[in-house]
């Protein structure tokens, strides 16, 4: 499988080879193989050794498609099948697999600021909303250039990360 | 004057309230803290000897509820109010109340605190002390001339400023005479225009200028201690994010001579107990007075750490009507100390808030090390409130020790489930800039830290990758594995397909 | 000499992988969609997948008709993070995916298969329809699933991933499963397409708006969640197999690693509802209050908004929630919302997940539309699914409950178990307002000034009846909680309730008015 580290450009190849005793794994990541001793394991939560070097990670987020991480005290985002992910980037593109409308927020926070006016043409980074959160503004801003179809938050609401702030079609 | 201070009601949260907690248990004296719905579970109302419910969340109904606050106050038996920082710290109606109540308000006086909150007034009165102030306009300059005149004075580029409005807007750039008659005219039609009047400052415009403050004392019987400086030149939108003490660039005796005129400086507004007198330094070494913060301040604990004193517990003694047992010269600077405060904001995204419930944490620990914070494994960072989680400080017998500490320290602090912005400074601790002292108050951008900090990531991504990788590999494998397991040792399916 | 056979072996498994062909693949890839094959690798725990039938090809004597390894799906099983489950894909590079005799086959033998095992059935709908050459015997075929998705109702759950067109009477296989999934502008199902309805009904319509992702999930309630993109599609997929059990004879896996305390009491629950009762609120923010985590995972989230259903976990425990919402037709009832909650109560009930029930609905939506719509029939199957229902069910009680609504949403005589109510529940026959004006009808007729008389007698009923102590002191709500106890309350109950065991008298089936 084609994994995606982070922003890093450099794809990586990895598979697991086989297992060989009960905590030990040999697995290949870009065509060199390497020795995984499992020390330590709990629900999404290991501690192990990569060629007999310390590593602690604990998988905070799991998806079909990327998983998120603190990896030796480190937060950072692993994306899986990459080369999938290229066709299905591509089904954007070309308007299948519609589902970049919603605008969504990525912090929690209240509504303080309600922008722009539904209905209107938007550019992307024109700002639509403004949330409020530990006594910062934060502006919210198009992801993409169409039409503001909808907001679906009214002043003073509480949203949470992730939820859908508008629709821009 | 002395009244025994038995009992604190502490009138604020986080890790202020657990600072000031603390202070009082060492003295004996009675705890009480006031907490709002969001922090049922803080850890402050954990330690504290008795907890009161002051209201909702929202800061208006509960920590800036002055009637609230001082109504339980009376009703808990409170000696005396610790407001902390922020909230009602800087408040001289909340000072008031409280002696109207009877109760002691640790702090200064409300009639100190009106002074030192006009920025105006509190210029003139320095002026008057000959304490040395940004050079400019004493006051509202209405006439073409006289702005050209004081210009003249302070020396060019001045900025020109509105009296109304403000945070950046109605301020313009003057670089020569030619330039502010241009500009003068503007703004005082703009002025005229929106308020109805011309009103402008003048003031001169400094640059690559560097942050240092004085931490000071005052008792009630008159006698003045300042306590040094602490340079807290890296800021980002005017929030300090290091401080440090002693600064790089103020040698013993600039100490002594800024320290006296911060001493006159607290004396000529009649101050009471802590405070902080700032200071702009300039390039050429010339310290201007800018304004006294009437609180105890956030980075406080790096001059407990080189002094070696506590100033919680030196406040509580001053309202308490004591006089001050050491004098100037029995004070003395011992090794240096950083802090850096670890805000819940992410640096990579712009600072984003990030709040939520941190399900695990590892504060750092070992020598030279000091974190004040109200974070356990669990709490609840609300978006309520500030973004200040925890304060790491480090101290070292000179700075490269204090610093070396602190980049390792910032290695071990691990706080999971918000983003911190312990990345920008593991990059700013291994900054040639910052070991050179290079600091002024647009370092950020000057030296483009925050790019640093990207490129910082980006290699450590590199070396975590093949990790991230294989602990991907193992998830999966692991998933196998404990289902087999879990297969043959759960008893039996209940399944059979029954026939009705 | 065994060599040749193992290399024949792997020359038939590479042809047999390859679908279509490499053209046909890469047309797949350029239309933005992935293969029968790279779907299930997403879906599938790293490495569990084993297929069957791989070789099988059709018997049709139409020699026009190539011959492809897999006839147009691929079939097997596999785990999804760690639970078994059998699958079949339809493969769109292999004849468009039609369905012929033998892939009939092999779907209704992994359906079989199932059955056996005892674990859910996956099936990801990217097909052409019926193929044409195998005449009958294609329409045999879907007979045969649809036979198979009968006779596995109620017993494994059924998943449906649309993820591709899906045209005719193929559209009934997923409309029997338990829950579909469109992926937006990729999945489409319907009936009769739109060449077919301009020709007969002159109608200009796109595929998209016909039958489309959004349509379905919100016009008709085929679909019950849109996903954005196929990553997103097995998410959801995943998610939802992590609240329901494999089969009807187990229970939903109880999470231990429980982080939310289950005695956790949220002050500021009161303070959602506002202080005008007419005024809306989101019922979905008590929800989030109340739930494990705040993870609501909703049904059917943009289909009869007037009500809600989804399912989360609360103390550990998975769970089914049905609340009214107040935001939409001030959560009135009506015929859309009466099918959607019947049809959930229906499913947790057959797979033995427990049933909360959160009330705040002012009666039914009136109208000659609803009526002639058969607001009657429809909003009878609520309270059949949920009499019928014998699964642990604890109702809240949180505005207002008024006439027959007040019994349709999970009241004491459908045998709810507990029944609780907030000290801001309304229990009544009418609204306020409404009842005065029926009760009182000399005296308002003569009052001086109506509208001022109006609001005295409505606040007095209001004061007198449309509160919760009368119901309490007749036993038919079990008690009044304080709302910030709502989910200690409920998780108890919930506890309490674990080991119940209820039955029905012994029928083939009833006759639950379709």
């Amino acid at each position: 499988m084609q994994f995606k580290v982070g922003d890093l450009a450099e794809l990586f190849e990895g598979e697991v080879l086989r297992t060989t005793d009960n905590n030990s794994v040999v697995i290949k990541i870009g065509g060199k193989q390497h020795t995984l001793q499992l020390l330590k394991s709990g629900t999404n939560e290991f501690e192990f050794l990569l060629d007999n070097s310390f590593h602690h990670a604990k998988i905070l987020q799991l998806s079909t498609a990327e998983v998120k991480m603190m990896i030796d005290g480190q937060l950072l985002v692993v994306k899986k099948h990459s080369k999938l992910t290229e066709v299905l980037e591509n089904a954007s593109v070309i308007g299948v697999g519609g589902g970049d409308r919603n605008l969504t927020s990525q912090i929690p926070g209240r509504v303080v600021n309600i922008v722009a006016k539904p209905g209107t043409e938007v550019k992307k980074g024109d700002v639509i909303v403004v949330l409020e959160s530990m006594k910062m503004q934060v502006a919210v801003k198009a992801h993409k250039d169409g039409n503001l179809k909808e907001i679906k938050v009214k002043q003073g609401a509480s949203v949470a990360r992730n939820d859908v702030l508008a629709v821009i079609e | 004057m002395s009244k025994k201070i038995t009992s604190i009601l502490i009138a604020n949260r986080g890790e202020i309230a657990l600072r000031v907690i603390r202070a009082c248990r060492d003295l004996g004296i009675k705890s009480i803290a006031i907490y709002s719905d969001e922090d049922i579970r803080a850890v402050h109302v954990k330690r504290a000897d008795e907890a009161y419910h002051i209201g909702p969340a929202a800061p208006a109904q509960s920590y800036l509820n002055m009637t609230k606050i001082v109504e339980t106050a009376k009703a808990a038996g409170a000696d005396a109010i610790h407001p902390g920082y922020g909230f009602l710290s800087e408040n001289e109606n909340f000072s008031e109340m409280c002696d109207k109540n009877g109760i002691i308000f640790i702090g200064p006086t409300s009639k100190a605190m009106e002074l030192t909150g006009d920025k105006m007034k509190c210029k003139a009165v320095m002026k008057k002390a000959k304490v040395p102030t940004v050079p400019g306009s004493d006051g509202i300059v209405e006439d073409m001339q006289e702005a050209a005149d004081i210009a003249d004075e302070a020396g060019y580029p001045v900025l020109l400023k509105s009296a109304f409005g403000g945070g950046g807007r109605g301020i313009r750039l003057a670089n020569d005479e030619k330039q502010l008659r241009q500009e003068f005219e503007m703004a005082s039609a703009e002025s005229r225009a929106a308020f109805g009047k011309a009103a402008l400052f003048v003031e001169k415009y400094l640059e690559r200028i560097r942050h240092i403050e004085f931490q000071l004392i005052r008792d009630s019987h008159g006698n003045s201690r300042h306590l040094f400086e602490r340079e807290c030149s890296i800021q980002r939108r005017h929030q300090k994010l290091i401080e440090m003490s002693p600064s790089p660039v103020v040698d013993q005796k600039t100490r002594e001579r800024i320290g006296e005129i911060a001493v006159r400086a607290v004396d000529a507004v009649d101050y009471l107990n802590a405070g902080t007198a700032e200071f702009l330094r300039d390039p050429q070494g010339n310290f201007y007075f800018i304004e006294i913060n009437s609180r105890l301040q956030v980075e406080h604990p790096v001059t407990e750490l080189v002094t070696g004193l506590d100033l919680v517990k030196l406040q509580i003694g001053v309202a308490q009507g004591e006089e001050l047992t050491f004098k100037q010269q029995d004070l003395k600077m011992n090794g240096c100390a950083i802090e850096c405060r670890i805000n819940a904001e992410d640096p990579f995204y712009e600072f984003a808030p990030s709040t939520g419930i941190v399900p695990n944490c590892n504060l750092p620990y070992g020598p030279g090390i000091r974190v004040d914070t109200y974070l356990y494994p669990g709490c609840n960072v609300s978006g309520y409130y500030d973004s200040l989680v925890a304060k790491l400080l480090a101290w070292g017998r000179n700075f490269d020790e204090s610093r070396i500490r602190m980049k390792h320290a910032l290695d071990e602090f691990m706080i999971e489930g918000i983003n911190t912005t312990i990345p920008l400074y593991k990059t700013i601790m291994d900054d040639r800039n910052f070991i050179n002292g290079e600091l002024s108050t647009d370092y950020l951008d000057r030296f483009k830290i925050l790019n640093k900090m990207s490129e910082n990531a980006k290699e450590a991504a590199k070396k975590s990758a093949k990790a991230a990788v294989a602990a991907v590999l193992l998830q999966s494998e692991f998933v196998r594995k404990t289902e087999a397991i879990h297969q043959s040792s759960i008893p039996k399916s209940k399944w059979k397909m029954m026939r009705g | 000499m065994h060599e040749e056979k193992i290399k024949r072996l792997a020359s038939m498994k590479k042809s047999a992988e390859s679908g279509g062909g490499q053209e046909r693949v890469e047309a797949q890839h350029s239309k933005g969609k992935l293969t029968a094959r790279e779907r299930i690798a997403l879906l599938l725990d790293e490495g569990s997948f084993v297929e069957l039938d791989k070789y099988i090809t059709h018997r049709s004597d139409d020699p026009t008709l190539p011959k492809f390894y897999g006839d147009g799906a691929v079939t097997g099983f596999g785990t999804i993070n760690g639970r078994q489950v059998f699958l079949f894909s339809f493969d769109f590079t292999v004849l468009g995916g039609s369905l012929g005799e033998m892939t009939s086959k092999k779907i209704s033998k992994a359906m079989d298969h199932a059955m056996k095992v005892g674990c859910p059935i996956i099936g990801i709908i990217d097909s052409g329809g019926a193929r044409i050459q195998e005449g009958v015997m294609s329409l045999d075929g879907y007979g045969e699933i649809f036979f198979h998705n009968t006779m596995a109702s109620g017993v494994i759950p059924q998943i449906t991933a649309s993820i591709g067109p899906s045209a005719g009477g193929a559209v009934y296989s997923p409309a029997m499963t338990d829950f579909v999934v469109m992926v937006e502008n990729v999945g489409q199902m319907f009936v009769t397409g739109p060449e077919v309805v301009k020709e007969v009904l002159s109608q200009e319509v796109s595929f998209e708006e016909l039958g489309g992702a959004r349509a379905h999930a919100t016009k008709s309630g085929v679909a019950h969640f849109i996903a954005n993109n196929e990553y997103d599609c097995f998410d959801k997929v995943k998610k939802l197999l992590s609240f329901i059990p494999q089969n009807n004879a187990e229970e939903p896996a109880i999470v231990e690693t429980n982080d939310d305390d289950p005695n956790r009491i949220d002050p500021k629950l009161i303070n959602i509802l506002p202080e005008n009762p007419y005024q809306q609120y989101d019922m979905k923010e008590i929800i989030k209050s109340i739930v494990d985590n705040g993870d609501f995972f909703e049904v059917h989230e943009l289909f009869a908004e007037n009500i809600i259903v989804g399912f989360a976990r609360m103390g550990g425990r998975s769970i089914g929630i049905i609340a009214n919402q107040p935001m939409y037709l001030a959560g009135a009832l009506d015929i859309n919302s009466s099918n959607k909650a019947a049809r959930f109560i229906r499913f947790c009930d057959a797979f033995n997940i427990s049933i909360v029930t959160l009330v705040d609905t002012p009666g039914y939506l009136p109208g000659a539309d609803q009526e002639h719509n058969g607001i009657i029939r429809h909003g009878s199957k609520l309270l059949f699914a949920y009499c019928e229902a014998t699964v642990p069910k604890v109702t809240c009680i949180i505005g207002k409950a008024y006439g027959g609504a007040y019994i349709a949403m999970g009241s004491k005589n459908l045998r709810a178990d507990i029944n609780y109510a907030w000290p801001s529940a309304e229990i009544a026959v009418l609204g306020p307002e409404a009842a005065i004006t029926i009760i009182h009808r000399r005296e308002l007729k003569n009052a001086p000034n109506a509208t001022d008389t109006k609001k005295k007698l409505a606040k007095e009923f209001r004061d007198k009846f449309a509160n919760p102590y009368i119901a309490a002191e007749k036993g038919i709500i079990d008690v009044v909680i304080d709302p910030m106890e709502t989910r200690p309350m409920i998780i108890q109950a919930l506890n309490a309730l674990a080991n119940k065991k209820e039955s029905r008298p012994w029928k083939k089936h009833g006759n639950i008015n379709l």
